[in-house]
């Protein structure tokens, strides 16, 4: 740029299809945007594990002025003082206002009262079944009204149609699947700063959660040779799993006409109430950038609107902005756009917790898991 | 006489049996070990020709390696108009394609219905493109026609002829297909084995039916490199990734036969000040682990070396090739490797030929090099295959943009690209495949100078 300042924004993200699409969004609303203003944006992919390395980087003084942050682990560098807070800039900004933003989200971003963070998308899960068995069975696909109980007679109705031949839910052996039925059941991961397992809804969720592989309604992934539920669902073996948004993509290449559906998760027969994790990634800027402004706009640009728009239309992601929630794209009526509304509605039905463990992150899981 | 006879004879009998007993255990750890080490390996190699490379339970069988597919991937490719090896379906060309379905009794027979879909990509950057030309808003299928019924046990066997026309002015280079038959109804055979079956046998799915034998086959490896490619050149990733390895591979290769060779020479021949000194501090560099010096090392590589980079107009080396290179320009076990070796040649030749007037440079070059070619032909392969296989150092060196991975890092990437959640493991196989071929081949040739540089690197210190 001749006579104006250049200032080039590095934005540090996940790489693979990540990569593609933020790159596509540089090109198409950043760049637009700002080159009058002498702000460009470059994209660089971590493609190792993205956590370790922005703190390696932040710590080494070479992390991007602008990067993901996971809210499964953004507590930890933001308690560290490396995550700029926003409000400042926020107050000023003309295009990105906080009450755009759906409330749960950026909550999750909050801490002591400032917002770090803009939330880029969010997923949830959902239960995706494969419509044929339930068909062939002649059973009623689940729905958003079953309990646990109805769902589990459903599964049951379907094993038996066939025999055996598939099984009803897939079941990953871990949290990030199986705690959505513990909140459901009403527990709290933390009372008082500690965690209870022996908690009566912790055990009602775990014996109905295992109880399923028991009683033959359930498999785990890995028994049918498969790493997770979207494997499991494209051998037809299995008549549900427990997904968010990202199998969309998975089944478009391995799975392309399988007739699937989405519905929420099934209510607890107690609390009456589906549970939820909400796993969202939000844009940060690094607190010792030079940039700062500068990456202020450029998140400005890919958060905005039209941007979120993009992205939302090509089904890549749900887009955080509150006023997307009656986009027409939600009521098309092809099965990615419906599971895409499901995962959005089950953002806010029941008991929803965001995917994060205070400071702890991922250790405080591992003992669940093993 | 007879029982000493009969007594040697059980000895040698013994001695026979002993012998055979060796030499099966010999063969057994051989056998062990091959079925370890290359058996996975081809095994992975098998698994990333299938359409399914994580099928359950694992199977040796693979549509892709079937005659039958090979002559109909041939056959349909033809009759798209491109070449039977790597096909297309050429504007005014009619694809007939063949398909056998066995109705059980009680099923009523229907023609199955013949859909060409559009298909949208999943993952990568094709995931984006929504807005590109499908091949079914072109392509007339023409209404489908029985060529034959054969009456068996349990009900019939039903042949059926289908032909898609491509009346438009457009070529492509795919052609998906979708045929639905009723439930319960077998798919028997087609001329192309199809790519799945889905909705419990009820959808026969083609991926490409004018690929071609070449793509068919190795339609994972083409995904790999169709699939990535540059946002800012347009050019293919992995191709740029291979030869930013092989690139960096040579280079180094070079530079360690140069300098360990130089330094071999100078520590085993030439007399100077603080030679031993020096020896010793190439050993201890030797036995600090890496870890140790990372950090210092990358810091050097982020000031560019003291800044010294500012001289030549350059900045940081970090997140280039510079660096990558500067960094391991030569091992101190390279130098040590020469330097044993060129211990081991004889004297006397340096002395005749100093007697014949010739000057330490005139020495090293003609005499010495030439003689050292095993060391330095087991040093090249070390340093390639070291090099090539190297992945932590440029993990962390090179960030992006994507052109500039080498060929392990950008494996790694498909770890986003395919198995971030889903786990899509075709590409990956073929990727990992397609990158350790080069060593693969290269140990193959050169066998001999593996074992002699590991023997190099044993002879006493």
């Amino acid at each position: 740029m001749e006579g104006g300042v250049f200032s080039e924004v590095r934005i540090v993200g996940w790489g693979g299809t990540d990569q593609s699409i933020v790159e596509e969004l540089i090109n198409k609303f950043v760049v637009p945007e700002l080159a009058d203003k002498g702000i460009t944006a470059v994209y660089e992919p971590i493609v190792d594990d993205f956590q370790k390395n922005l703190i390696n980087s932040l710590s080494a003084g070479t992390a991007g002025d602008l990067f993901y942050m996971d809210i499964f682990w953004a507590e930890y560098i933001i308690k560290a003082g490396q995550v700029e807070p926003l409000d400042n800039y926020l107050a000023k900004s003309e295009v990105l206002n906080k009450d755009d933003i759906i409330p749960s989200l950026l909550d999750a971003f909050t801490f002591e009262g400032k917002v770090y963070g803009i939330p880029k998308d969010f997923n949830s899960l959902a239960l995706v079944y494969n419509k044929d068995l339930f068909d062939i069975a002649y059973i009623q696909y689940p729905n958003e009204n079953d309990t646990w109980d109805d769902l589990e007679n459903k599964l049951a109705k379907v094993v038996e149609a066939f025999d055996g031949e598939v099984t009803g839910l897939a079941l990953a052996p871990e949290f990030a699947r199986f705690g959505a039925f513990a909140y459901a059941a009403g527990w709290e991961p933390f009372v008082d700063g500690k965690t209870n397992l022996m908690d009566p809804a912790f055990k009602e969720a775990f014996n109905w959660y295992t109880g399923l592989k028991e009683k033959g309604l359930g498999v785990m992934p890995a028994d049918i040779g498969q790493g997770w539920g979207g494997g499991a669902l494209t051998t037809e073996k299995v008549a549900a799993a427990l997904e968010g948004a990202w199998i969309l993509g998975f089944l478009r290449d391995n799975a392309p006409n399988l007739k699937y559906g989405a519905t929420l998760l099934p209510k607890n027969p107690g609390t009456g109430q589906p549970g939820n994790f909400i796993y969202t990634v939000a844009w940060g800027i690094n607190a010792n950038s030079k940039n700062k402004d500068a990456a202020f706009k450029v998140m400005e640009a890919l958060t905005s609107p039209a941007a979120q728009q993009w992205i939302l239309e090509r089904g890549l992601a749900i887009p955080s902005r509150k006023a997307l929630a009656d986009n027409p794209y939600f009521e098309k009526d092809t099965p990615e756009a419906q599971a895409n509304k499901i995962v959005f509605l089950g953002a806010s039905a029941g008991n929803v917790k965001p995917f994060k463990f205070k400071e702890y992150g991922g250790k405080w899981m591992e003992p669940r898991n093993n | 006489m007879k029982i000493q006879q009969n007594h040697t004879s059980d000895i040698n009998l013994k001695i026979k049996r002993r012998r055979w007993t060796n030499v099966g255990a010999i063969y057994l750890i051989l056998l062990l070990f091959s079925v370890l080490f290359m058996g996975t390996f081809l095994f992975g190699a098998l698994s990333s020709l299938k359409d399914d490379p994580s099928s359950w339970p694992p199977t040796l069988k693979t549509e892709q390696l079937s005659p039958k597919n090979w002559i109909g991937a041939y056959i349909l490719a033809r009759q798209g108009g491109g070449g039977g090896f790597f096909g297309e379906l050429k504007s005014g060309h009619e694809v007939s394609f063949q398909v056998t379905y066995k109705y059980p009794m009680g099923i009523k027979i229907v023609p199955p219905q013949v859909i060409v879909p559009k298909r949208f990509k999943g993952s990568g950057r094709a995931a984006l493109e929504l807005d590109r030309e499908f091949v079914a808003d072109f392509v007339k299928i023409i209404p489908v026609e029985e060529i034959g019924r054969i009456s068996v046990r349990d009900g019939n066997q039903v042949s059926y002829k289908i032909d898609i026309i491509n009346p438009s002015q457009k070529d492509f280079d795919e052609l998906p297909l979708d045929l639905l038959v009723p439930y319960k109804v077998d798919f028997l055979s087609a001329t192309l084995s199809p790519n799945r079956i889905e909705r419990l046998g009820r959808v026969q799915s083609w991926n490409n039916l004018v690929s071609g034998v070449i793509p068919y086959i190795f339609h994972n490896h083409f995904r790999v490199f169709n699939e990535n490619y540059s946002r800012t050149t347009g050019r293919r990733l992995f191709t740029t990734w291979i030869f930013n390895s092989f690139f960096i591979s040579i280079i180094k290769v070079l530079t360690t036969l140069m300098f360990a060779s130089m330094a071999g020479y100078a520590l085993a021949r030439l007399k100077f000040y603080g030679k031993n000194y020096l020896f010793v501090l190439i050993l201890f560099s030797m036995m600090i682990p890496g870890q140790v010096t990372f950090i210092s090392n990358y810091l050097v590589l982020r000031d560019g070396i003291f800044g010294l980079t500012k001289l030549f107009g350059g900045g940081s080396l970090l997140n280039t090739f510079t660096g990558l290179i500067i960094s391991g320009l030569v091992g101190a076990s390279a130098v040590f490797i020469m330097k044993q070796f060129f211990e081991g040649l004889p004297k006397e030749m340096e002395e005749s030929a100093r007697i014949d007037g010739a000057s330490t440079y005139q020495i090293f070059s003609k005499i010495m090099l030439p003689l050292a070619k095993p060391a330095l032909g087991a040093l090249t392969i070390l340093t390639f295959q070291g090099v090539w296989n190297e992945f932590f150092w440029p993990l962390v060196i090179i960030t992006s943009p994507m052109d500039k991975f080498t060929l392990t890092i950008g494996l790694l990437s498909f770890k986003d690209t395919y198995a971030s959640g889903t786990f899509d493991w075709g590409p990956i196989l073929a990727g990992a495949i397609i990158s350790a071929l080069p060593i693969i081949i290269l140990f193959i040739v050169f066998q001999r100078y593996f074992v002699e540089g590991a023997s190099f690197s044993g002879i006493k210190g």
